[in-house]
């Protein structure tokens, strides 16, 4: 294995909670593999059909053999749908490195002290791997790495929020799609491109602003078709988003997994972990992010079959209502061709915002 | 209402239980102890929670909280056939009809004000994130205080040990709401009761096995799974024992469960918990019997009284549900020999993913030693969505099949 970015191996994962920075810390890229591929539908056979598309578009990846060489892949219980893709996994890629890291759904410090261990497992399992011990002084290192990445992700949101960003939403989950892919250096060039580029462009879109929340929504055309309708996508809380590139918050003092793990526990969560004191606080934070930004309505995008959100979203609609803010619904299957179906709902969402 | 419909309910079991005293009654008493603990959750007497299936409940039983896993509420009233307007009302509050119609009927009978109000809430991650989900829920449609036990997939030292200290949160949560303590002596004599009604099912399961077999396809729907209600208590003591007498008893008599037994089933995961006519259709015609369901078995060691939760968390890790599919295949492929089956039905609940999620992963499974699975699509809750006549056809295919090897 050399050292230059193209040939660094590739560590697979498939949730937003998955640790980046300990796959990059072990000397691995961490690659997301995108439920995005031309490869037949094939994981019918081992997945039932409703079960959730993103974990059966990776299966395909997997069964048709859409995928780079990896050396592994970490696989997080946060779900029913990942726990099975993981089993699927197993049975079609047997001499693959596997780990499942069990999620607490919760984050209190029992769970966070749980997933460090988790975490520990991992280190420990990706070190085997590898056969080179992760030293803390490289977690250290990849954590200040990718805090970096977020920092200038910031400041590309702020850029987005002000419809200063060129391309808009979709040049940003084409950068976000990039970062989740490839070696740390080619991330950080990318970025830091896209923000010399905005010292030299003017003030371009003048769509109406939406906040964009959900799970999975990785295909940059799925952007350019809200934007295509009128919609300024201004900020976002997807799993493949901003949620992934949120800055793990550590101190001086404490153990290093354990602060990774509370990072990764307590930012902006999927509706899968939340807080059993304010039980279905997920719609509050959505409308308080919603208004924060300036949004003036709400698109809500989950995957068909996604149980931890099918279950919260009534009391998203209701809270929303309450609070006046318009929202859509829209549920799609990791297939550009399901959103387009839903252009004319989409077009007089923003018409009626207009 | 409820509280003497349910009252009514077990006083009727009771008269007919006691004219057949010398009978083991099993059906009646397992049917009994369902309508007594349905009784107490609506008498607003004792304390009652709503629980995970993965919660402890001979713990709970042991402090005095009358309580349920959510599914159970919902398989009662689909049983009934009452579910139907609760799936509906729940729908129409922007529950999705592709989430698991056990939690949509719960969620749809508490919106119309007919689930008793619990006084806490007790959720677990095993089996499913819809069933958390809908504990979530509830939660805050009844503004009660809800606890989580999170439970790890794989059986670690380290993930017992988690459980465990969780459960030993959970004492303090009750105990909170309840204003009683654990009494530790009432705790030890329901983890001995536990290990007695385990003990015994084990031995009625071993009947259960014999070819031909003394049960038939109803005796022991939704067994497995509610008899957990009753763990820590005299009353799981008692239905075990019923049923075990019951299946010796039919053993030395020449009695089979179902007459000139030709084939031997297994039912994966849940029953379809409607009136429906495909266990009829298999025996009479077919002469296959259900012999086996995937979670009617004892999957857990007894546990130790001196360190109750370490042996209650590694129970809830164990549970077939909740461990990686291929230790889940493993299981089922021990009953397959265990049962001497000749094939198996996995109704592939809509709405269930952790558990059809899989269904090809089980096929093949299963396959590896022979054993053909029938995978059916249908919802075990929604009459609304059960098309009899293809059920009826894919079933006799299957069965002809199984004759013809």
């Amino acid at each position: 294995m050399t050292n230059t970015p193209e040939h660094i191996a590739k560590i697979g994962y498939a949730c937003a909670y998955a640790p980046m920075v300990l796959i990059d810390a072990a000397g691995y890229t961490p690659y997301r593999i995108l439920p995005m591929s031309e490869c037949p539908d094939q994981a019918g056979q081992l997945l039932h059909d409703n079960l959730c598309p993103h974990v059966k578009r990776i299966l395909d990846r997997a069964i048709g053999k859409d995928l780079p060489d990896l050396a592994g892949v970490v696989f997080i219980n946060s779900c029913d749908a990942m726990r099975r893709v993981c089993d699927a996994w197993r049975q079609v890629r047997p001499d693959e490195n596997i780990i499942l890291l069990d999620l607490p759904a919760i984050s209190d410090d029992a769970a966070v002290a749980f997933f460090a261990k988790e975490l520990a497992r991992l280190a420990e399992a990706l070190s085997e791997w590898s056969g080179r011990t992760i030293p803390n002084n490289d977690i250290e290192t990849s954590i200040v790495q990718y805090n970096h990445l977020s920092e200038l992700f910031a400041r590309l949101r702020a850029k987005l929020r002000q419809g200063r960003l060129p391309g808009g939403s979709p040049a940003m989950q084409t950068l976000y799609n990039s970062a989740m892919t490839a070696p740390f250096e080619k991330s950080l060039t990318r970025l830091r491109q896209a923000l010399a580029e905005l010292e030299s462009k003017t003030p371009e879109s003048d769509g109406i602003p939406v906040f964009l929340f959900g799970n999975v929504l990785a295909d940059p055309a799925a952007f350019s078709l809200f934007e295509s309708c009128g919609a300024r996508i201004i900020e976002d809380d997807l799993c493949t988003g901003s949620r992934l590139f949120t800055a793990l918050e550590i101190n001086g003092n404490e153990d290093l997994l354990l602060q990774v793990s509370r990072s990764l526990l307590t930012r902006s969560p999927c509706a899968r972990t939340f807080d059993p004191a304010q039980p279905l606080k997920m719609a509050a934070d959505i409308l308080n992010r919603a208004q924060a930004c300036g949004a003036r309505g709400v698109i809500g995008q989950t995957i068909k079959f996604c149980d931890p959100y099918l279950d919260r979203l009534p009391m998203v609609r209701e809270t929303l209502r309450q609070a006046g803010m318009p929202l859509l619904l829209l549920e799609g299957d990791c297939n550009l061709r399901s959103i387009e179906q839903q252009r004319t709902r989409i077009e007089a969402f923003i018409e009626m915002l207009g | 209402m409820m509280y003497e419909y349910f009252k009514e309910m077990a006083s009727g079991i009771e008269a007919k239980i006691l004219q057949e005293p010398d009978l083991p009654n099993p059906r009646k008493k397992y049917a009994l102890a369902t309508a007594r603990l349905s009784s107490r959750l609506y008498a607003g007497k004792d304390p009652v929670a709503w629980g995970g299936i993965a919660v402890p409940f001979d713990l709970l039983n042991a402090m005095g909280v009358t309580s349920c896993f959510v599914e159970f509420v919902g398989a009662a009233l689909a049983s009934s056939g009452m579910a139907d307007p609760f799936l509906e009302e729940a729908e129409q509050a922007g529950f999705g009809g592709d989430t698991c119609g056990f939690h949509r009927s719960v969620i749809g009978a508490a919106r119309k004000g007919i689930m008793p109000e619990p006084d806490f809430l007790i959720a677990s991650t095993c089996p499913c994130s819809g069933g958390i989900a809908v504990l979530e829920n509830l939660a805050h449609m009844f503004n009660k205080d809800l606890f989580v036990l999170n439970v790890p997939q794989e059986k670690s030292e380290q993930n017992v040990q988690y459980l465990a200290d969780q459960i030993k949160d959970m004492v303090a949560f009750v105990a909170h709401h309840t204003g009683e303590p654990l009494d530790e002596d009432r705790l030890r004599r329901a983890v001995e009761k536990t290990n007695t009604a385990r003990e015994i099912m084990q031995d009625m399961y071993r009947l259960a096995q014999k070819v031909p077999s003394p049960t038939d396809g109803r005796l022991l729907i939704n067994f497995g799974i509610v008899i957990l209600l009753f763990l820590g208590t005299d009353s799981a003591i008692e239905i075990a024992q019923a049923y075990k007498d019951e299946f010796r008893a039919r053993i030395d008599n020449g009695i089979q469960g179902v007459p000139d037994e030709k084939l031997r089933l297994l039912w994966i995961q849940n029953r379809i918990q409607f009136k429906n006519p495909l266990v009829d259709l298999l025996e009479n015609e077919y002469k296959a019997n259900i012999v086996s369901d995937e979670l009617n078995d004892i999957y857990w060691e007894p546990i130790d009284p001196d360190d109750p939760f370490t042996g209650m968390a590694r129970r809830a890790i164990s549970k077939p549900l909740n461990v990686n599919m291929q230790s889940r295949i493993r299981h089922l492929q021990k009953l397959a020999r265990n049962y001497k089956l000749d094939g198996a039905i996995n109704p592939c609940h809509w709405g269930c993913r952790q558990g059809t999620g899989a269904r090809g992963l089980i096929s093949d499974g299963l396959k590896e030693i022979n054993v053909p699975v029938l995978n059916l699509e249908v919802d075990c809750m929604d009459t609304r969505n059960f098309a009899e006549g293809q059920l009826r056809t894919r079933l006799e295919a299957f069965v002809e099949m199984l004759e013809n090897r």
